[in-house]
């Protein structure tokens, strides 16, 4: 049964797309709400903060590591036997 | 005395390990894999607070002391001795259960030590257990990456054991106690590198990820939950506090999801990801104060459970296709949903989603330290939590159980036991993120946190939902290749084979040159020598030796002819020389 709603979902990978922008949009409409009176760093104050830590963290953390394995880091898999 | 061992619960899994052959014998393997840490993990409920004096050599030692601290690791270290050895049943082989079973002796012994000492045997006896979880893979690398797994560990084991001897100089006291960061001195410094070896914290880490994808399917499932957390254990006994493990354990965070985000290996990333979690509870514990250390003891609790769960769905993965790489998986949600669902559940609780494990722990951690004022330490924190959702949370399941491609497999689902197994570290996932107050009311400190709090929930929302954005947008360039990366393990790896081409070449070229040389000049010139001597002998000795016989022969026929015989001649020849020596002295 889940089988078949997984390969249901998979099919609709526009539905997947609109479900995730919903998923951003409600933690976005959930944070004008909070209650940020004890929050003690700066960043807690600011709307969104965390969505900007987030996405920046995660797009740089791919780039950077990548990047890092592509230039330097990446070898074959029988490097130390040669 | 005697019957104070006998109630240790690591004295439980020696014999258990003893006996296992013997089980198997009588066919009852099964039941006793299931028997034996079923009640160490009742029994260890019921241990007094302190037991097993032995007066050793002059050493006070303890075998067994148990407070608040303690409690926590021994019923996590229990719990998954059982979830480990359900799910490792169908594994026929006692040498790999007797291997994990010592190993697990290893650690509580560890755990319950009082002294010094005491921690250093069981804690030998954790690596050389070990190390058999390696072995039994039985392939070459397997071998290969064992052998440097147990000569770092008995390196490490030695740094140990140096800093001991240095503290019970300075103090003749071996009592195993938490150091406070103004009066630690070289002896305590040498202890805590020994200990943060084995806590894989960079940059002695390289071990871990080099090791752990190459031990067995149970092997790898039981390793990724006790040295590492053992360690965090007895830092957590001795050095709360300490700046540098704060400072240290952030950066492992870091350093571990990174590499995490880069490697193809299944087990690999799982393994850099415990550099990773490790190093939140590091942090935790160097920041020192009871929210961070409760932090640190809760997230060793929640991080076992859901790394070995994570490890047994990979594990299951690997048991039933054989291959563990990214790049050869995907699409496998059809033959293997069961191994999936769990998967995702250890998935989700690492990444620290609410209602899961993750949730309720790594967040004390994270706010502790932003209490503290750390900004940069918390931004860190938060930034390693974006990379294990992005690396384990989503890449690792996503790639191996759906993903662009179908590796064209259809392997059958894991076996019945594998699943038992997964469901109970599954469930624990789940119930602590639920009822967080089941592990709160366990940690050393009482427990001012509500990890539920609107705030909390929305920056975990904002945190959890834009990462997975991020992926959204980025997930081409995150399909991985069939590479390795290159870590710190170099240094001994390339390094070793340096040495042997230096034996090799300029040693063995050396060697062969002064043979040369030898057999040249030195031999002919022995020779000469030998010729020499032997004239020597022959013209100079031989000729003295016998001139001097011959001498003797013809004195002695000589003076044989003065030998009359007779009286009269004696007689007269000594009166004549009496005469001759007195004319001689009165004529002088």
């Amino acid at each position: 049964m889940i089988v078949n709603f997984l390969t249901y979902l998979r099919e609709r990978p526009v539905f997947l797309k609109w479900l995730l922008v919903s998923f951003l949009a409600f933690s976005g409409v959930y944070d004008l709400f909070v209650d940020r009176h004890h929050a003690e760093f700066w960043g807690d104050h600011l709307v969104g903060f965390w969505a900007v830590f987030g996405f920046l963290g995660c797009m740089g953390m791919i780039v950077f590591c990548k990047g890092l394995s592509h230039v330097w880091l990446e070898r074959g898999t029988d490097h130390y036997d040669k | 005395m005697t019957s104070s061992i006998f109630m240790h619960p690591a004295t439980m899994f020696i014999i258990g390990a003893l006996l296992l052959p013997l089980a198997k014998v009588c066919r009852i393997q099964k039941l006793w894999l299931v028997l034996i840490p079923l009640v160490a993990f009742i029994q260890i409920h019921y241990l007094p607070e302190s037991f097993g004096h032995v007066e050793w050599l002059g050493f006070d030692l303890q075998f067994g002391r148990v407070d608040q601290l303690t409690t926590v690791f021994l019923h996590v270290f229990t719990l998954m001795a059982l979830i480990g050895s359900i799910f490792g049943l169908h594994v026929k082989e006692s040498g790999q259960h007797a291997a994990a079973w010592l190993y697990v002796a290893g650690s509580l012994g560890t755990t319950l030590a009082g002294d010094y000492l005491t921690v250093f045997i069981f804690w030998e006896l954790m690596a050389f257990a070990s190390v058999f979880l390696v072995w039994y893979r039985r392939r070459t690398k397997s071998i290969e990456a064992g052998f440097r797994y147990l000569l770092v560990h008995t390196f490490g084991g030695l740094v140990l054991l140096g800093g001991i001897f240095l503290h019970y100089q300075n103090g003749h006291d071996l009592s195993f106690v938490a150091i406070s960061p103004d009066s630690a001195t070289l002896a305590q410094y040498i202890i805590m590198v020994g200990f943060m070896l084995n806590a894989a914290v960079p940059p002695i880490h390289a071990w871990l990820p080099d090791a752990y994808p190459e031990a067995t399917v149970i092997g790898a499932v039981f390793m990724c939950a006790f040295t590492t957390k053992t360690a965090v254990y007895v830092l957590a006994r001795g050095f709360a506090g300490f700046e540098a493990l704060m400072i240290l354990g952030a950066i492992m965070t870091l350093y571990g999801v990174f590499y995490a985000v880069i490697e193809n290996d299944a087990r690999r990333i799982l393994a850099y990801h415990i550099v990773s979690q490790v190093g939140y509870m590091v942090c935790g514990i160097g920041i020192g104060t009871e929210m961070a250390v409760n932090g640190a003891a809760a997230h060793a609790y929640a991080h076992i459970l859901y790394k070995a769960l994570l490890f047994m769905g990979v594990g299951s993965v690997l048991e039933m296709t054989g291959r563990s790489k990214l790049s050869e998986l995907g699409g496998l949600y059809k033959y293997l949903p069961f191994t999936m669902i769990c998967t995702v559940i250890g998935g989700i609780a690492i990444s620290g989603f609410p209602l899961t494990s993750g949730f309720i722990s790594k967040s004390m951690i994270i706010a502790a330290a932003g209490e503290e004022h750390q900004i940069i330490i918390m931004l860190m924190l938060a930034l390693a939590a974006v990379g294990t959702f992005l690396s384990v949370g989503i890449k690792l399941p996503y790639f191996i159980f759906f993903g662009p491609n179908d590796c064209g497999l259809k392997p059958k689902e894991a076996y019945w036991n594998m699943k038992v197994g997964m469901s109970m570290a599954a469930f624990m996932c789940i119930f602590l993120g639920i009822f967080p107050d089941y592990l709160y009311n366990m940690l050393p400190y009482a427990v001012h946190w509500h990890p539920y709090t609107a705030h909390h929930l929305a920056e975990t929302f904002y945190l959890l939902g834009f990462t997975g954005f991020a992926f959204y947008l980025m997930v081409k360039y995150l399909r991985p290749h069939d590479v390795s990366n290159l870590d710190l393990d170099w240094f001994y790896r390339r390094g070793a084979g340096w040495f042997m081409w230096f034996a090799r070449h300029p040693v063995s070229a050396t060697n062969e040159w002064v043979s040369n040389v030898y057999k040249n000049v030195g031999l002919r010139l022995t020779m000469a020598l030998a010729k020499a001597l032997s004239w020597f002998d022959w013209e100079g000795i031989d000729w003295a030796l016998d001139g001097s016989a011959r001498g003797v022969v013809k004195g002695g026929e000589q003076v044989r002819q003065f030998q009359t015989g007779k009286l009269q001649h004696y007689i007269g020849a000594a009166v004549a020389l009496l005469f001759i020596v007195l004319i001689v002295v009165v004529l002088i």
